[in-house]
This record gives C-alpha cells, structure tokens and sequence, in this order.
C-alpha cells in the first residue's frame, strides 16, 4: 500500500503522515530521510521532527539522494520524508537535472517492492502565483510531474490543511 | 460554463482533455481564441496579458461568457503566496481571485485539481 501526503508549510502533513504509519503494526518502522542539514535552522528542522517520532520505534535512515541504495528489512512501514526535499538533492546536487526525475521514480519503486507500507511526504508549493528563474520553474516542473505520477501509482492522495486530512483518493485508513 | 481551478503543474489541462473528450485543437490561451475554442487554458495568464496592454479582463470575461457560454475555463491558483512587492503582481493576483470568485458562482460545475486528481467543489 502506498499513500501520498501533500500540504504547505506547516499544515500538520508530517504528523498526519506518521500517524498513518503508526497505525500499522508492521514492524520495523522506518524513517527515510532526504534532509541535508544545513545549518542552525536545519538541524533545528530535523530536531523538532526527531522530537515528534521519539519512543514511536521508528529506525532513521537517512538518504539525501539515490533512494534506489538503500536497503530496508522486508515489509517494513516506511515513512519517506520528504520528496521535495530529496527532488532538490536530486536536482541541485549529485548528478543534477538529467535523469533526476527517473532516478525518484526508480528510487520509490525499489523501496515499495521491499516496504509493506510506503507513506511518501511531499509539498503542495504551487500556488503562489510567482514566476521564478528557469532553474527553479524546471524544479517546480519535476516536482509536479512526480508528484502527478506518485499519485496516480498511490492507493491513497491525501491533502493535509490545518492538521485535517482532505481525500483526494483512497478511503480514510 | 465550466471552471476547473488548482495550482501550477496539477494537470488541469490534460485531466480537462480527459473529461471531456476533446483534443488540443480544442484549447484556447487568450480571450479572443477563446470565443471560439471549447477550453480557454491558463486564463491566469490572459488575464495578466491585458492587464498589461491596459484592457479590463472582467470586461472582456463578460463578453467572453456571452459569445461562448459552454466555455472551460482552466486557471491556475495563484494568491497562496507572500503578497508582492510590485503592485501589477499585487493587482494581477487580486485580479485572477476575483474573477475566479465571479466565475465559480457562474459555473455549472467548478473542480479542482490536485496531483492530477479532480476534486467537485460546485
């Protein structure tokens, strides 16, 4: 089973998205990281998410690109946080825009085929109405596009806005 | 009239297509094309268009609505981000909710599109 998590800074979609993890009893439960840590606010970032997942048994693997690596005991729960943020890693770092987008896809695939649960975080960052430079406008593109095919593969799109869940597909699980 | 609403990159246009089996042929990107074609797509960017060579774009709906009733209008989301410093991109945003405000109540149906999926909100 996979479910899509979407929603905008700060809407909950991280706690939802565990929560849907947590009501499985699939063990172990496994938390994929995609975040670089950069800096004061970034460590602080991956601070308060370590905070909200403590005691809940989750094993952290951390993973900033090339998801198609990693190894996971089979029929693990597995809570990918997130894809825009690895979308990022995969495009401005690493081996950039050429085939980043295959590489994802690839990447969820194989971590799918081995998971029993595969919940994926990405961000709804599309209505802002601002035109960005092309290197940004060509990221947006990439992240839509998967976030398109994620969610056309997924057995749950579910939209987060202030903590509550919408159901774009899929039943409340 | 028919609006289907969503942020950049959701996959109103090809959903649009989908739906109601037409064919790229089909679509329209400016008011004028519009009074003819089936689909009027990214109506947010026409909108910026003739606010930006002076014209009113609620007028120009209007006589859009009258010369082409059973018009699809596709329009991208656009006033979910920090309000802009320049005051055309203020006027522009403001301009595109607006209208869509104006042509939802129109609407036979309005939808909204989400990662490619569709959402009925009228």
């Amino acid at each position: 089973m996979m479910t899509l998590v979407s929603g905008g800074a700060g809407s909950g979609k991280s706690a939802y998205a565990e929560s849907v993890i947590l009501r499985y009893s699939a063990a172990p439960r496994i938390y994929l990281a995609t975040m670089q840590a950069w800096g004061e606010e970034g460590r602080q970032r991956v601070e308060r998410h370590r905070c909200l997942r403590a005691g809940k048994g989750f094993l952290t693997v951390e993973q900033p690109r090339n998801l198609a690596e990693v190894e996971i005991p089979p029929g693990s729960a597995v809570l990918l946080e997130d894809l825009s943020n690895l979308t990022a890693n995969e495009c401005f770092g690493g081996a950039g825009f050429a085939g980043a987008e295959e590489r994802i896809l690839t990447g969820v695939d194989s971590i799918r085929a081995q998971a029993g649960e595969l919940v994926v975080v990405t961000n709804e960052i599309f209505s802002d109405g601002v035109t960005y430079p092309p290197e940004t406008a060509r990221y947006l593109d990439v992240l839509a596009r998967l976030n398109r095919q994620l969610a056309a593969q997924a057995d749950r799109v579910i939209e987060v806005a202030a903590g509550i869940p919408i159901f774009w597909k899929g039943e409340n699980p | 009239m028919r609006l289907i609403i969503g942020g950049a990159g959701q996959g109103k246009l090809s959903y649009a297509l989908r739906t109601y089996k037409l064919t790229p042929t089909d679509v329209a990107e400016n008011f004028s094309a519009a009074h003819t074609g089936r689909i009027f797509d990214r109506f947010h960017a026409a909108v910026r268009a003739a606010l930006d060579a002076g014209e009113n774009p609620q007028q120009l709906t209007e006589e859009l609505l009258e010369a082409n009733p059973d018009i699809i209008i596709l329009c991208d989301e656009v006033g979910c981000g920090v309000i802009p410093v320049q005051p055309e991109e203020r006027a522009w945003r403001e301009a595109v909710g607006r209208l869509c405000c104006d042509l939802a109540e129109q609407a036979k149906t309005v939808e909204r599109v989400f990662c490619g999926l569709p959402m009925r909100l009228k």
